[in-house]
């Protein structure tokens, strides 16, 4: 039962996919059914996976057994002795299966995937009811729902490279959807682009990894001739630490998975895709590049977790990389006027949170990590959605200072909106809360390792440092034994090493980032973000929804079609209205804006209402009683040994929950500040900021850095090479054309149509042959 | 089997002999003034010299009978051939050719073909020769056409017959008198002779008995199917040149009324 | 010593036929006016014919001598059908000259023109004129053509 409706997750949307693809145009007006019926089952069937892959609840936090189920679909390959190993043993067959496996963080993951697609998919009904090439939509959403789907599901390394590329193909394909625009169009070849350079590291890691380990497969296989292959990430090598690579190896296979991460999840400095991407239509946007496929660079850390944290140096560069993505994404955020990339921006910051939770490498962090990926993927998804209904309404217009005062026109989807800036702000008791909060405790208990493994005040590194108290537990029920992360019976773990020793015993080449002063930076600057989040967040509200009504004519022009809401069989007529979408739009999709002074239509607007819903409990529901923690933690990567040691006890800190709700406060204040103070008619934000603004606007100059870094080089590099290949190479070929032609320039003289002499030629032909012949016979 | 000795530089000087004075004799534009004038005399010189040349090579000791008159007809074919190639006027080549055609036929009449020679004389100077001549008065130029007084790669064509030559007279002066057994295929008539009488050693004199009879016999007996597609090639060719000419003409008219 | 060069009279023969052979090639390959180059393929073909005879006498047996009746017919054939073409061709160009058609030379290689002809035979010789068949010849009394030649 279980495996089959593990293989009915990602099958069902394949289906779907396909049947879009064929039947597509047949289909009419329901294009849309393959896709929200393949998807909503398969988010069914997820669900259902939810509640068998749980652990066994009862035997405590951090020590979870690990709950794994594999199922092998077909043998992909078999090579025998592919690999000879460097210690002399037997040589090791290459052996690619075809194998899912279910685990609480594939299923957590793809209960994520399945539903939000589900939700976008019937969004799109809506958004996407009159754009002529509906089937493709819908086909590339399905696809992508599979792909995402067996990225989280496969078992081996080797099938999450290939669905990584696959989501990376789906992502071009929906960022370049109206390829006929060139901005989408160059917005794809970026993404692309930008995507080769982390894929790059994930192929380099995979190599690497085979090399290592000789199997690619995360569980343990067995050999047709009985022999056990321990996988990476089997449980045969998860119980014993030492069985996993650090050192030098290790630290390149995990910096390695991170530049793949980056690329995939628009960390810095490969970030710079990621807003561009908003060229997509708004639905694609909030699937892929803001709740689901930007998170499988989490996903693969996370899966990995074993192997961060037997190479402390690449956990630190995670983090780093995280918090300084979260920090610039956030302040880049703060002065972007158009609703779409303000939102972009705010992925990226939030993905950076997410990295830098994860670069704890505690299981604290790691499950904070996923948390907020969930809770993240909800209001992230609301907020793009609701977006897309703003720009729906507007005609195709995105540009924040051109409409205002949408609350009286729009209700629903400022309601949702609202609960979804709420939630990303992090105040309570929205999700965001929650899932930041670990976040944040997640930095402080390795930025003040004594305070949470003994549970007392230690101020001594800095005077500001705020008190770790831990005032109260949430899971009364469990007291488990704290494991001393300290302790000198764990101290040969390189884990326990990492985390007690604040890199001293460092054995990788970047160990020595790994300390207290390294993660006590990183939380200031996570709490900093924190307030930054809340004000860009609320400055886009305050514009949006806020203050006197104000639409763009876009948005009249459209009106005179006399749109009924209902109406989404209309393809026809809605289309003639197009015309000034070129100067314009953002979205080709508008043609029907003509609820200019309406709300969107049902089908777009309860999806809102759900996903708002959602973003509003989840962080209750899953933090209560660490839920979504425990559940986790029988993670087969995060029940290693290693993570395992590094739990904490679940505690809420109410002094690290005070300081963000804090930081929220302030960063809302300051934005109904800048919004209503007296200088609201101009931009304040901009005037405050001064020459940083300049700074922040044109993105730190990452776009201009990599042109002139990368790109130039590039251009000079293959500007080289095109001389090389026009003088050299073309010359080479030419003078070897110009063999023949010299030749026959020769012998085209003597092409003089004159019967005769061709006669004579022929004679002394025959005669040369003749004298060979008797020279032959007679001498 | 090889030739004796003096016989093969006697045989190359008069190939050479030939070669130069034919090419003297062709039409040309290209010579130097003293050659121009003197090379017509030189030519006929050198062929003269490449005659006797030959002939004192082939002359066999004593036997001078059947071998005086084969040497004349030879010499009579010779310079007929030759003057039917150099001349300038194509009348007068056709002419010259007639009288290379007897010289041909006197040979054939010395080997012992003596119907065969007396049809050369009937079908090629009777007929073709005197349709050829129809031809030249029919297509008949204004005056000496310049092409007939050059010629395409004469030294050239002349080297490379002499080469030719050579090669043929090298080889011929190698044949053995007899030919060898192996050689000796024996037709299927003889065969059936062979069966029915006593061994008849291949005699040349043997063939002079009866030859026009035995001729006679041999085509339409052996050859008697090949004869019959020669009749049938001959009259194809008939009806396919009279459907050229007429086609021909009919385009020729359609011409004029459309001009 | 030169006895043994030819030492029957079927080498003398098989001689003539390769000189005449030569004859008739060397006429071919040089002479352009299309009349003289069919003389010469019938040269050719006495030179085979004779040493066809030759041949048939070295042997002993009437084989020679029957291929050279199928030299004579093919002979008779080919003069039929090759004059024919010979006054096509002159029909459209006015010439019996083989160099008249170039039509097959390579586009770069110039047309080959007789510049330079020799000043000797500057008498044109007068040829009789057949008035072709069917048509009443026109009466020319004062034109009666008076010859130098033939």
């Amino acid at each position: 039962m279980r495996s089959l409706l593990l293989v009915l997750v990602p099958l069902l949307p394949l289906l779907a996919g396909l049947v879009t693809v064929f039947a597509g145009r047949r289909l009419g007006p329901r294009v849309h059914l393959p896709a929200v019926v393949g998807i909503g089952a398969a988010a069914i069937a997820a669900l259902l996976l939810l509640f068998t892959a749980g652990g066994a609840s009862g035997t405590g936090h951090g020590t979870a057994a690990p709950v794994e189920h594999t199922v092998e679909l077909w043998r992909w390959a078999t090579i025998d002795g592919a690999l000879t190993p460097a210690d002399g043993s037997a040589p090791r067959p290459l052996s690619l299966g075809v194998t899912l496996r279910l685990d609480p963080l594939t299923a957590t993951l793809l209960v994520v995937i399945t539903s939000i697609g589900l939700l976008v998919a019937v969004y799109s009904i809506g958004y996407m009811h009159d754009d002529p090439d509906q089937p493709r939509f819908f086909a590339l959403v399905s696809m992508f729902v599979f792909s995402m789907a067996m990225l989280v599901a496969s078992s081996s390394f080797l099938l999450v490279y290939v669905f990584w590329e696959a989501v990376g193909a789906c992502s071009y394909l929906l960022i370049g959807f109206w390829y006929r625009r060139p901005e989408a169009a160059r917005a794809a070849k970026k993404a692309f682009l930008v995507n080769r350079v982390g894929d790059f590291g994930l192929a380099i890691a995979v190599f690497l990894l085979w090399l290592t380990y000789g199997t690619l497969d995360f569980h343990d296989t067995r050999l047709a001739d009985g022999t056990l292959v321990p996988g990476i990430l089997g449980a045969a090598r998860l119980a014993d630490p030492t069985a996993i690579v650090g050192g030098a190896i290790g630290t390149a296979i995990c910096l390695l998975l991170l530049l793949a991460a980056c690329g995939k999840s628009a960390q810095v400095p490969l970030h710079v895709w990621l807003p561009d991407a908003m060229e997509g239509p708004t639905p694609a946007s909030a699937l892929i590049h803001a709740a689901t496929m930007v998170t499988a660079g989490v996903y693969l850390v996370t899966r990995c977790a074993p192997l961060f944290v037997a190479a402390p140096g690449a956990l630190a560069v995670v983090a780093l990389v995280g918090a300084t993505t979260a920090l610039v994404a956030g302040l880049i955020g703060t002065v972007q006027t158009d609703l779409k990339r303000v939102l972009a921006y705010s992925t990226i910051s939030q993905l950076g949170y997410m990295f830098a939770a994860l670069g704890t490498g505690t299981l604290g962090g790691f499950t904070a990590g996923i948390f907020h990926l969930v809770t993240h993927a909800c209001f992230k998804a609301l907020l793009f959605l609701g977006a897309g209904s703003v720009m729906h309404a507007m005609g195709g217009v995105i540009d924040m200072r051109r409409f205002g005062g949408l609350r009286t026109v729009m209700p629903v989807t400022a309601a949702t909106f609202l609960v979804g800036a709420l939630a990303l702000a992090g105040v309570f008791p929205f999700a965001g809360f929650f899932s930041k909060d670990e976040i944040l405790a997640a930095l402080h208990s390795r930025g003040w390792p004594d305070a949470h493994a003994s549970g007392h005040h230690d101020e001594s590194p800095a005077a500001a440092t705020p008190p770790a108290v831990r005032v109260a537990t949430w899971d009364r029920r469990a007291a488990p034994p704290l494991i001393p992360v300290a302790s000198g019976s764990a101290a040969s773990h390189r884990a326990v090493a990492v985390s007690a020793s604040g890199g001293a015993a460092a054995d990788g080449p970047l160990d020595w980032l790994a300390g207290p002063r390294l993660y006590r930076t990183l939380f200031w600057m996570s709490l900093f973000t924190a307030g930054l989040t809340a004000f860009y967040t609320f400055r886009a509200v305050f514009m949006t929804f806020t203050g006197p009504l104000r639409l763009p004519p876009e948005a009249h022009g459209h009106g005179a079609h006399g749109h009924s809401p209902h109406g989404h069989d209309d393809h026809g007529p809605s289309h003639g209205g197009h015309g000034g979408h070129g100067a314009t739009g953002h979205e080709p999709a508008g043609g029907h804006g003509a609820a200019a002074s309406h709300e969107s239509p049902p089908v777009m607007t309860r999806p809102l209402v759900i996903l708002a819903v959602a973003s509003a409990l989840a962080g209750v529901v899953l933090f209560i009683g660490h839920g979504l923690a425990r559940f986790l933690a029988a993670t087969p990567s995060l029940a290693a040994a290693n993570v395992a040691a590094t739990a904490v006890p679940p505690v809420f800190h109410w002094d690290l929950a005070i300081q963000g709700t804090l930081a929220a406060a302030i960063g809302i204040a300051l934005a109904a500040i800048g919004h209503y103070g007296r200088r609201s008619d101009g931009p304040s934000v901009e005037r405050f900021l001064g020459p940083l603004q300049t700074l922040f606007a044109r993105r730190f100059y990452f776009d201009e850095i990599e042109h002139a870094a990368v790109v130039r080089p590039l251009e000079w590099l293959a500007a080289v090479a095109a001389t090389v290949d026009r003088v050299v190479i073309d010359g080479l070929v030419r003078s070897v054309a110009h063999v023949p032609v010299a030749l026959g320039g020769v012998v085209r003289r003597f092409q003089g149509g004159v019967l005769q002499r061709y006669s004579v030629a022929g004679v002394v032909g025959v005669l040369g042959m003749l004298v060979a012949l008797a020279w032959n016979l007679w001498l | 089997m090889t030739l004796p000795d003096g016989a093969t530089p006697l045989l190359l000087g008069s190939v050479a002999a030939f070669a130069a004075g034919l090419w003297l004799l062709l039409p040309s534009v290209q010579r130097a003034g003293w050659l121009e004038r003197w090379s017509s005399r030189l030519g006929v010189a050198l062929g003269a010299a490449a005659l006797a040349g030959l002939a004192l090579a082939g002359r066999r000791l004593g036997g001078l009978g059947e071998e005086a008159v084969f040497q004349i007809v030879a010499a009579v074919a010779l310079v007929g051939g030759t003057a039917t190639v150099v001349t300038r006027s194509p009348v007068y080549a056709a002419i010259w050719f007639a009288l290379a055609l007897t010289g041909v036929a006197g040979l054939l009449l010395v080997l012992g073909a003596q119907f065969l020679g007396v049809a050369t004389i009937v079908v090629y100077a009777g007929a073709i020769l005197v349709m050829f001549l129809f031809v030249l008065m029919l297509a008949q130029p204004t005056g000496l056409a310049p092409y007939d007084r050059v010629s395409n790669e004469p030294l050239l064509s002349a080297v490379a017959g002499g080469v030719l030559l050579a090669l043929l007279t090298v080889s011929i002066g190698r044949l053995s008198a007899e030919p060898p057994a192996c050689c000796q295929v024996p037709s299927r008539a003889d065969a059936v002779a062979a069966a029915a009488a006593p061994a008849r050693p291949a005699d040349p004199a043997a063939l002079d008995a009866d030859a026009v009879a035995r001729l006679g016999a041999e085509l339409f007996g052996r050859h008697l199917v090949a004869v019959e597609a020669a009749g049938l090639l001959l009259l194809v060719a008939l009806v396919g040149a009279i459907a050229v000419v007429s086609r021909g003409e009919a385009a020729e008219s359609a011409e004029r009324g459309a001009a | 010593m030169l006895a043994a060069a030819f030492p029957s009279l079927i080498h003398g023969a098989l001689v003539v036929g390769a000189v005449l052979f030569v004859l008739g090639l060397v006429g071919i390959l040089t002479r352009r006016n299309l009349i003289v180059m069919f003389l010469s393929a019938e040269l050719m073909l006495q030179g085979i014919s004779v040493s066809l005879v030759a041949w048939s006498r070295y042997h002993g047996d009437f084989g020679g001598h029957a291929l050279v009746v199928f030299v004579l017919t093919v002979a008779a054939c080919e003069a039929a059908v090759a004059l024919v073409f010979v006054l096509q061709a002159f029909a459209r160009t006015g010439r019996l000259d083989s160099a008249a058609w170039q039509s097959l030379r390579d586009t770069e290689v110039p047309r080959r023109i007789d510049r330079e002809l020799p000043a000797t035979d500057t008498v044109a010789p007068v040829w009789p004129r057949l008035t072709p068949s069917g048509v009443e010849p026109a009466r020319d009394d004062s034109a009666e053509p008076s010859r130098e030649h033939v």
